[in-house]
């Protein structure tokens, strides 16, 4: 039997020193695990936190992200929702995004304060100019969900 | 964990000493198709044991190690895994035992410290540190998506694949909170930017003024790509070994006092208010004016609750009882100018809120209290991130052996990286120094470590 050489071949780029281009095409298969109904809730515009349940521990607030498992006590954590309006804790325009961004340059980020929640989500403004402590309200991304944190943004409320 | 128990704040303490003896580096650039990842570690560590003035002679170096450890920040870069048992064996060192340690930009310090945990408890005698990362296979904007890949991948990535944006969004809230002026954040940038002019390893040195960086591009509003961090590709190697084996090594070796690791929530997002950990210099009145007047909690998005922990740690460790008056030479993680100030604050330069007045007195500046990124430092130097921790150690070493200008000063050292030494070089080795002290970090603060290198 022989076998005959590869047909694909590296492309090079410079001869001294030799440099070659080694592409990568191929996906990963992620699961959001026990976190994915978060990412569901957003498809029925739903912001879906978690809560400990257990009654001795001392964190009472909403997880954003949600946790499934309470990092104070382990505990199991339960689902509830997390109220729609805000404020903006701080923002930043990203002028130069890295290569994945699926928005554009210029974009707005935001870390969102909301009532009963103890975390600041990081997240995006959708319209208008963002200030500190401004009222802004969820919109969710139903017609054509990118199912990541995007499809999760803020307006002025 | 958010309530400390009585185990949580034990402080540190090694079975036997740990010294440091010797350093090496190559230089830094943004592209190194020259030399591959194997002969970049090669270099540098060649250039600490043949070059730093020790007692043995490479082959004996060699029949002295017992254990090695490795720093690389991140697989994606190298597409190489397992890369730290290739760099191994390029260096001749197998069969001995080795680990790669992985802590994000902390990476470098602390391999330092798994070095330092191998000495202390009698495990090893002798042991290299060696450190690397090749950032040049991909374009800058996928390098930049890849480092924002340490962050929250499900819930922060895709907000923006940057970091220098989650940054921006703590320079935002810390400027909102504490009213530092962009001037004050740009003189950071021109200082260390300055430094690297210095030196022969840099990346990115050059003399500029608040105006031009003001007025340089933003990255994200309100950091400009001056203020930010570059990305490297070299190596960085540091030599450890316990007081006998560092005595018949060098007359010269240097004592690593205290190297302690504290870490917080990966995303900022997830930081929430707790009382502040008092350093020694600070007392409980330090902060009645503070909290619930301009700044309703902490660590919240200004401070790095990591690299306080790291200081409380180290600090006790060493007997320090105020930074500023301890140490005589400093390196930090000035991976973006605003995370500059939060750590002069979160290591007890300056209380909360004052971090501005450090770099405005002076003190950071060379002859001034605290010296601070000398070597040019991760905005005007380098940052191939797996080296950055240890060729910050390395920079603190020279300085306390009184070898900055050895390494930084020699026109042929200049000239084997392809430089010119400038006519106006100027010489930043502080007079006498007996302590420095180094700040590694990771993520937006999710490892820190504190070491703190003294002279015997």
């Amino acid at each position: 039997m022989a076998t005959d050489w590869p047909t694909s071949r590296l492309e090079v780029l410079n001869e001294e020193p030799l440099v070659v281009k080694n592409p990568k095409t191929w996906f990963h298969i992620h699961s959001y695990g026990g976190w994915g109904k978060f990412f569901k809730g957003l498809r029925e515009k739903k912001l879906l936190a978690t809560r400990c349940t257990n009654p001795k521990c001392e964190e009472k607030r909403l997880w954003l992200p949600p946790r499934t498992e309470c990092p104070d006590c382990w505990h199991d954590m339960e689902w509830v929702e997390a109220p729609q309006q805000g404020t903006i804790y701080t923002f930043s325009t990203v002028k130069y995004p890295g290569e994945l961004f699926k928005l554009p340059a210029g974009t707005h980020l935001i870390s969102v304060e909301l009532p009963g929640v103890c975390t600041k989500p990081m997240s995006w403004l959708k319209e208008g100019e963002p200030q500190f402590g401004m009222k802004i309200k969820a919109v969710f991304n139903t017609e054509r969900p990118t199912n990541t944190i995007l499809d999760l943004a803020w307006v002025p409320a | 964990m958010i309530k400390f128990g009585p185990g949580n704040l034990r402080i540190p303490k090694f079975e036997r000493p740990v010294y440091v003896v010797a350093g090496g580096l190559t230089d830094f650039r943004k592209r190194y198709p020259e030399k591959n990842t194997c002969q970049l570690c090669n270099e540098a560590l060649r250039m600490a044991v043949e070059e730093n003035d020790l007692k043995v002679d490479p082959e004996q170096y060699r029949r002295m190690v017992n254990w090695c450890v490795y720093s690389q920040f991140a697989d994606h870069f190298g597409d190489q895994l397992l890369a730290a048992a290739k760099i191994h064996d390029y260096l001749g060192f197998d069969p001995l035992g080795n680990v790669e340690v992985k802590t994000g930009g902390a990476t470098g310090g602390t391999s330092v410290l798994a070095a330092a945990q191998a000495i202390a408890s009698g495990y090893a005698d002798c042991v290299p540190v060696v450190g690397w990362e090749r950032m040049d296979e991909v374009t800058t904007k996928v390098g930049n998506s890849y480092i924002a890949s340490a962050a929250c991948k499900d819930f922060e990535s895709e907000l923006g694949w940057m970091y220098a944006a989650y940054y921006a969004l703590m320079a935002k809230r810390y400027q909102y909170e504490n009213n530092v002026p962009r001037e004050t954040l740009a003189k950071i940038a021109c200082k260390n930017h300055e430094y690297a002019y210095y030196s022969p390893f840099s990346q990115n040195p050059g003399k500029y003024t608040v105006k031009e960086v003001l007025e340089n591009e933003i990255v994200s509003d309100p950091l400009s790509y001056l203020e930010c961090c570059v990305m490297s590709v070299g190596a960085a190697v540091l030599l450890l070994a316990d007081e006998k084996t560092a005595y018949k090594l060098t007359d010269t070796p240097i004592r690593l006092a205290a190297i302690c690791g504290g870490s917080h929530t990966l995303r900022t997002a997830d930081r929430r208010h707790m009382p502040i950990l008092l350093l020694p210099n600070e007392n409980e009145s330090t902060y009645k004016d503070y909290y619930g007047v301009r700044r309703k909690e902490w660590p919240g998005f200004s401070s790095f609750l990591a690299a306080r922990m790291a200081a409380y740690l180290a600090y006790n460790m060493a007997g320090i009882k105020d930074p500023v008056e301890d140490f005589d030479v400093l390196e930090t993680h000035d991976a973006f100018t605003i995370s500059d100030v939060q750590t002069y604050e979160d290591i007890g330069l300056r209380p909360y809120g004052r971090g501005r007045e450090f770099i405005e007195s002076g003190d950071a500046y060379f002859g001034g209290r605290l010296p601070t990124n000398l070597s040019g430092g991760l905005i005007g130097t380098m940052h191939a991130v797996g080296a950055t921790g240890v060729f910050q150690l390395v920079e603190i070493l020279w300085q306390l052996q009184g070898k900055y200008d050895k390494f930084h000063g020699d026109p042929k050292l200049w000239q084997r990286y392809g430089k010119t030494k400038p006519a106006d070089w100027r010489s930043l080795q502080v007079k006498n120094p007996k302590r420095g002290c180094a700040i590694s970090h990771a993520g937006t603060g999710s490892h820190v470590t504190c070491a703190i290198l003294e002279r015997p």
